[in-house]
Parts: C-alpha cells; structure tokens; sequence
C-alpha cells in the first residue's frame, strides 16, 4: 500500500459521495425509487487494495461525510461503513475465487450496509424500519451495485496500480 | 506472530471507530443536531456546497435525459390512468361550482386563505438526501438570509416541508414525506381536522381519530396552523375512506408538490408557530411580521 494509493482512495471517496448527494441522491435518478449506493461500493472497491488500518478509518470517513452532508444523525453511516470494510477486508482473499463470487460480496456487503444504517437509525428514534418500503430500500441499491460493479471495480484496480486479479482456473 | 499483531491492531481500531460512531450518534440526537454536531455539518456544507453545485450543473442533461426516458417508460401508464381521471372528473363537473362556493365559505370561515401575504425568502435545492432512507433537501439560503430552524418551506404547489437544520448559507428541509415528519391538516371538503405522517417512499398517511364524517377521495388538505402556517396546500386524499368505532380513519395521500422536480422552493420566514392566535372559536389567525436580518424578503 502507497501513499498513492491513500490519496486515490479519498479522491474517490470524496467524488462518490458528491455523486450520491447530487446525482443519485432521493428524487434524481432513482429507478424503482431506489438508487446505487455508490459511497459503499467505492468502499468496498478500494478497501480490497488497502492495509487494514488504513481500510477501516477510509469506511468510517466516508460514511462520516454522508452522515454531514445527509439528513441522518452523525454516525449512523460512519458506524454502518466501517462495519462494511472491516468485513471486506476480511473476505477480500474470496474475490480471488471468480466474478460470481465477487458479485455475491458486493451485494451481501452494500446489504450490511442498509441493513445496518436501517437498524441503527430505528435504534436512534430515525424511525427507518417504519418504513413501508424498508426491504425495496435495501435491495435495489444492492442490485445496482452488484450490476454497477463490472464498471467500478476494473476502473478501482486500475487506479490503484494493481493488475486484475488473477483467477485461479487461468494460473 | 506479526499477523496476529496486525489483525489485534486492526479490530482495536474497527471496535474504536464503532464505539465513537455510537457516541457521535448519541450525541448528536441528544442535542437535537445542534452542538459539536452543527459546528461540522455547518464546515462541511461550506466546503462541499461548491463542489455539489459544479456536480448538479455538470450531469444536468443526464438527470435530464434519464428522466426523459423513465418518462416515456411511463406514459402509457400515465395515459390510462388520466383517461380514468378525466372519467372520474366529468362526472363531479356538476357537482363542481357547488363544492367549490362550500370550499370558498369553509376557508373564509376558517381563516385559511393562502398565505400569499406571509414573508418568504426563495431558495434553490442544492444537494439532496442521500439515500432513500433519506427523505430531505439542501438549499442555498441559511441564517444569513433570516432562516431558522422549524419555518415552513413551500413552493408553487404547496407544502414540501420545514426546515431542520440551519448554517450560515444552507439549511436543510425535511420533506413531509419522511416518516419523521408530520402536518396537522384540514380536510376543507368536511371540515375535519387530522395529521399527515410522512412514510418515505409510499404515500404519506392521514390519520384521523374523531373523524365522524369520511373522507372522499380528492379531498384537499389544508395545514391547519400549529407548527406550520394555515392554509398551505399540503396534498389531496388519494381514496375514500371512513372511520370506524374505535378505530382512527387512515388513508394515503397524494402530496401537493412534486418531489422529484423540486428545484426551488420558498422559504415562510415571515410566520412562527408563536405568531399563530387560536381563538374561542378555534380559528386561526396569524400575524405576518417581516424577520429581522439582511434578508432579501418577497411577499410582503
């Protein structure tokens, strides 16, 4: 792991969550009502390339700016992206494995992620459980993200100046 | 021995940063989004707000385009759905200048004319919420502008929401459709008072719980005073319902405004729960003073 590597991180960290605030935010593009988490995935993508240390505090950085720049309390994403890439890091060998696998991870992982905001934010009276359409809100992001990740995660290992993962069938 | 270290070090970090996200999140409900917590929304709404309008200016045609095309995706639905509604419509033509003189008697009566005459300051959405979960807007207008926390947001339709929280050049509105929120409204049509409770994604829900006569579908629904101005259109009952005994009269509404084309809205700065006079009748009066402060103020 780079210095490099660290500032690519948050310069990508910064533009995702410009994105989610603005483009992807509640009331644009949104289809089915739901759009990308695109701050998790980009977690998610550069964690992989990181040192644990500096993996964890880039999860907890980004969900802090969402909770600044959104309507939820201080925290809440801090607490649910940091969970996001402690668990990336630990399973990050799996994506050694092929693309079904990947594309599993991506989706369990952006899951946690809403999951976790979800309950924490019912835990802090944000009432977001109560709503109707709790289980849509979880799983679309967490579609889009799985489909959005063909074009991310190439891009992120670019980036980051590592060669794609090598499969095992194609050692 | 070394992995081991690193793996202890790692998970010291992970249940720190978990344990001081609990903290922040505790703090910042405790003290109700003011404090330490206000200082670095305040900070990072400065720094980000240029960057989040450069963004909004640059993929415009694409939100644009996008929208286009869910648009087309959606007419022939639309069309049926307005071919019923024009159906539905010519049916109540008959009935329509008489509701409309009862309507017109109601709201003279309960002092809920429009309230054109109130100070408001305009705005532009700047950022948006940041996920579904996330049911709020952010304008270019703070406490420089004479904004405080609480005043009602408006634009041409009616009620979009109030505002939650301030700095110096932005604030945030929650809209009425976040389940955190709720309006307390006038049915005009049977003179019924009740509250509208945001649900997210779905329609938000009125409730009523002394209801004695049923709502009709169509039904507009007025703010009744309390935390927001009267007489502000917040949305119209989307199907017929009546209550039954013991129970609360709930049906879904259709909001006034149209969330996803807000692009500016007005702010009532010129209005204050406070301001509001209930007499012995129950009719609402309010005053209409103008805010102190360097405001650029329409309306008055």
């Amino acid at each position: 792991m780079t210095g490099r590597q660290i500032a690519i991180t948050l310069a990508l960290v910064v533009a995702a969550v410009i994105l989610q605030t603005t483009v992807f935010g509640d009331g644009r593009i949104q289809p089915f009502g739901s759009a990308p988490n695109i701050v998790t995935l980009v977690v998610i993508a550069t964690v992989r390339y990181l040192d644990p240390e500096p993996g964890i505090l880039i999860g907890f950085t980004a969900g802090l700016l969402l909770d600044l720049l959104g309507g939820s309390p201080l925290g809440l994403w801090a607490m649910s992206l940091t969970v996001v890439a402690f668990v990336t890091l630990r399973v990050r060998r799996r994506a050694d494995e092929g693309w079904p696998i990947v594309a599993i991870g991506i989706f369990g992982l952006t899951l946690l992620g809403q999951v976790l905001f979800a309950v924490g934010g019912t835990l802090f009276g944000q009432r977001t459980l109560n709503n109707p359409s709790v289980v849509q809100t979880m799983i679309l992001p967490s579609l889009y993200n799985t489909l959005l990740a063909a074009l991310v995660l190439p891009g992120v290992t670019k980036l980051m100046g590592v060669g794609p993962v090598v499969r095992n069938w194609a050692k | 021995m070394q992995s081991f270290r690193r793996f202890d070090r790692s998970t010291t970090l992970f249940v720190g940063l978990l344990v001081v996200s609990f903290l922040l999140a505790t703090f910042d409900v405790r003290s109700q989004g003011e404090g330490v917590g206000n200082v670095m929304r305040d900070g990072a709404q400065s720094l980000f707000s240029p960057l989040q309008d450069f963004a909004v200016a640059v993929t415009r045609p694409l939100v644009g385009f996008v929208d286009g095309v869910s648009n087309i995706a959606g007419l022939r639905d639309e069309n049926e759905r307005l071919q019923e509604r024009v159906i539905e419509l010519e049916a109540l033509v008959g009935d329509a200048e008489q509701l409309e003189r009862r309507v017109e008697e109601l709201e003279r009566s309960l002092g809920l004319d429009p309230p054109d005459d109130l100070a408001a300051v305009s705005a532009r959405i700047t950022a948006l919420g940041n996920s579904a979960f996330d049911q709020v807007r952010f304008i270019d207008k703070g406490s420089e502008a004479g904004i405080v926390k609480g005043q009602a947001v408006i634009d041409e339709n009616g009620l979009v929401g109030r505002i939650d929280f301030v700095s110096n050049d932005s604030a945030r509105v929650r809209l009425i459709t976040d389940p955190q929120s709720g309006v307390g409204v006038r049915d005009v049509a049977t003179n019924e008072t009740g509250w509208v409770e945001g649900q997210g994604l779905d329609f938000p829900q009125l409730k009523m719980f002394n209801a004695v006569e049923e709502v009709t579908a169509g039904d507009r629904l007025f703010t009744a005073g309390g935390r927001y101005p009267p007489g502000i259109l917040v949305g119209t009952v989307r199907s017929t319902a009546e209550s039954e005994a013991g129970f609360a009269l709930i049906t879904d509404v259709v909001p006034a405004i149209e969330l996803s084309r807000l692009d500016y809205v007005k702010v009532i700065v010129g209005w204050s729960p406070l301001d509001a006079d209930v007499d012995d009748t129950g009719t609402v009066t309010t005053t209409t003073e103008p805010p102190s402060g360097p405001a650029e103020v329409e309306g008055q």
